[in-house]
């Protein structure tokens, strides 16, 4: 099976790196093909990202608390750039302060992303999930 | 004497008036008006005389970190940790849009906070907020304020916060360019923190001490003793240069006490020699200890735990301030009353320890001994490539990889080097990159490691280094197998 394109960075103007490089080294060892922005990324430049490399998800990170500022209108774009087939994973501390995570989740789902995660979700968990979405749009798809 | 690094007060008024221009906030600003009003402000709330006094009376301060988005509930915020959470100094945390000189954005912050009625920021947009704000802020808490950030390009914020009664500054153009951006030139940094440092040093000449913090921490992930403090050293040469008289090094804590204590002394001891070779002798240096800045635990109770050990460690290396973590750390921003609870624990552990001293020992000695080595490495490799001159020499360090930060997110740090916890939890280096270090010194280092494959029966390997990342908010310090 060919590996599947993801896409990955930090979004905004958040600088947290150490996460974003364990991601990469994660996800690859994981078998997926993995385009890493770093940090610091733009919404712009995940959508150009992911039209580029073709990708079937789109990880956006968050550590900084600007989350909610800075995904606004991200799920909008990308459906308007015609990544309706790409998926949109939101993760990391998305808002400022200690806020129950259903709250966050609730919230994050309504703006448009597929699955939303906190920072210290266990990461096989999430490539699981991944999987099975990945496996629920291909079946839709084709 | 005169240093001739400096920038001189034409070459300072010409960038000045650039400066100013950026934001409408700085419209108008003089220097002279800044001086009146630092020359309003009481010496109680003079940030450079608490570091002195804290120095000779052997005192550990507290200093928390906060801000928000509006003027009147970061008042509200500092006055609750300096009353409920007993802390001496006060910060001022700028938000990240500020920080790379997004004001548009930050001004977007400000309006949707309005709205929300809670602070979608991280922190206090001083710029957009101006003078008159930052002056209401410091007339209305009783302690020194400092402003805390990780600017590469801070020259509008020193000014505003400065001018403003803020009489501390932390960063330096490493330490706020390498772990807090990612396209930004270093020359380009190091630039704009001179002019940060030349302001700071007009000020000194005109009576008003204005202190100034490099970071020590740099990416708290791992960061190995020796690179923290080359960097700090560095960035301590530079600030002298523009004429900063009141200067804390800093550095955060590894987690291991020998290392933590063996470094905080090397840091202060090497400082004052390479001020010296650098002919140095008029300044106040302070030292000043950061608890964990790494990933915390998300239990509260754990947090508190690692929160306790810090302050330990700072009351025992005989810091003269300490930077104090929350139990919401896993979790981001914190709430006051976590910031508060934060402050009292460090309170307590610091109360009980600061009449007691650490034994002088053999490892101790040792790990100062190898640490000043390592210094050396570095050090000695910056003078080379400078042809003597450290500022030429840390950029082209910084170029080949001889000065290398772990983790960091900016282009121009080289990124090769990789640290790792030996069998005894001392932060070693697993693979070098380009890092100048002598092979007496590797050797050890390998050595170390070697001792921890062979008890955690794997080879020493990239999953080590990832382990120890998360070991401590998993509940370890070292990243051990299941």
């Amino acid at each position: 099976m060919k590996p599947e394109n993801i896409v990955l960075g930090v979004i905004g103007y958040d600088c947290h790196s150490v996460g974003n490089k364990i991601l990469e080294v994660f996800f690859a060892e994981k078998g997926f093909n993995v385009t890493n922005l770093g940090v610091m990324v733009s919404q712009e430049e995940f959508l150009n990202a992911a039209l580029e490399t073709d990708a079937r998800a789109i990880m956006v990170s968050s550590l900084y608390g600007h989350g909610e500022i800075d995904c606004e209108g991200l799920p909008q774009k990308s459906k308007e750039k015609g990544l309706d087939d790409t998926l949109l994973y939101v993760g990391g501390n998305l808002v400022v302060g200690k806020t129950p995570f259903a709250e966050v989740e609730k919230k994050f789902k309504g703006m448009g992303f597929d699955r939303v995660f906190s920072a210290d979700v266990d990461l096989e968990k999430v490539v699981e999930i991944l999987r099975q979405d990945l496996e629920k749009f291909a079946g839709k798809t084709s | 004497m005169v240093d001739t690094a400096r920038l001189t007060f034409k070459q300072f008024k010409s960038i000045r008036r650039q400066v100013l221009q950026a934001w409408p906030t700085g419209a108008g600003l003089t220097l002279e008006d800044g001086l009146a009003a630092q020359k309003s402000i009481p010496t109680e709330k003079n940030f450079a005389q608490a570091m002195k006094n804290a120095g000779e009376q052997g005192r550990v301060l507290l200093q928390p970190r906060a801000g928000v988005a509006l003027v009147e509930e970061h008042i509200k915020l500092l006055q609750f940790l300096e009353e409920q959470g007993e802390a001496d100094l006060l910060p001022t945390t700028i938000d990240a849009y500020t920080r790379q000189n997004r004001y548009q954005e930050a001004e977007k912050g400000i309006v949707r906070s309005r709205e929300a009625k809670t602070s979608l920021l991280n922190g206090f947009p001083a710029v957009n907020h101006g003078v008159e704000a930052c002056r209401q802020v410091v007339d209305r808490v009783n302690s020194p304020i400092q402003v805390r950030h990780g600017t590469p390009d801070a020259r509008l914020l020193a000014e505003i916060t400065l001018a403003g009664g803020f009489t501390s500054f932390e960063g330096g153009g490493i330490s706020y360019n390498i772990p807090y951006a990612k396209k930004f030139p270093l020359k380009d940094s190091v630039d704009h923190w001179k002019y940060v440092d030349r302001l700071v040093g007009w000020y000194e000449e005109q009576g008003v001490s204005i202190n100034r913090e490099p970071f020590g921490p740099l990416t708290g992930t791992l960061v190995p003793p020796f690179i923290a403090i080359t960097i700090a050293i560095l960035e301590g040469i530079l600030a002298l240069r523009q004429g900063v008289r009141s200067l804390t090094l800093g550095y955060g804590q590894g987690g291991n006490l020998i290392q933590d204590i063996a470094a905080m002394k090397a840091l202060k001891e090497l400082a004052h020699e390479y001020f010296a070779m650098e002919n140095f002798s008029d300044y106040e240096l302070s030292s000043v200890f950061h608890q964990w800045m790494g990933g915390f635990p998300e239990d509260e109770a754990k947090a508190f735990s690692v929160i306790s050990w810090g302050s330990a460690v700072a009351a025992l290396a005989k810091a003269e301030k300490v930077i104090v973590k929350t139990p919401h750390e896993a979790m981001g921003i914190p709430t006051k009353e976590a910031n508060a609870q934060g402050l009292r624990a460090t309170r307590q552990m610091i109360n009980m320890l600061e009449d007691q001293v650490f034994p002088a020992s053999r490892e101790l000695d040792m790990e100062i001994d190898v640490i000043k080595k390592e210094v050396k490495c570095l050090m000695d490799k910056v003078y080379e490539l400078g042809l003597g001159d450290i500022e030429s020499g840390l950029l082209a360090a910084f170029e080949i990889g001889a000065l290398d930060v772990p983790f960091a997110p900016a282009l121009c740090n080289h990124g090769k080097i990789l640290p790792m916890r030996d069998n005894d939890g001392f932060i070693r280096v697993f693979n070098k990159g380009n890092l100048p270090l002598c092979s007496d010194i590797l050797d050890f280092h390998r050595e170390k490691l070697e001792l921890r494959a062979k008890a955690e029966g794997r080879s020493v390997g990239f999953q080590m280094v990832t382990d120890d990342i998360y070991a401590i908010s998993k509940g370890k310090l070292t990243g051990r197998p299941k």
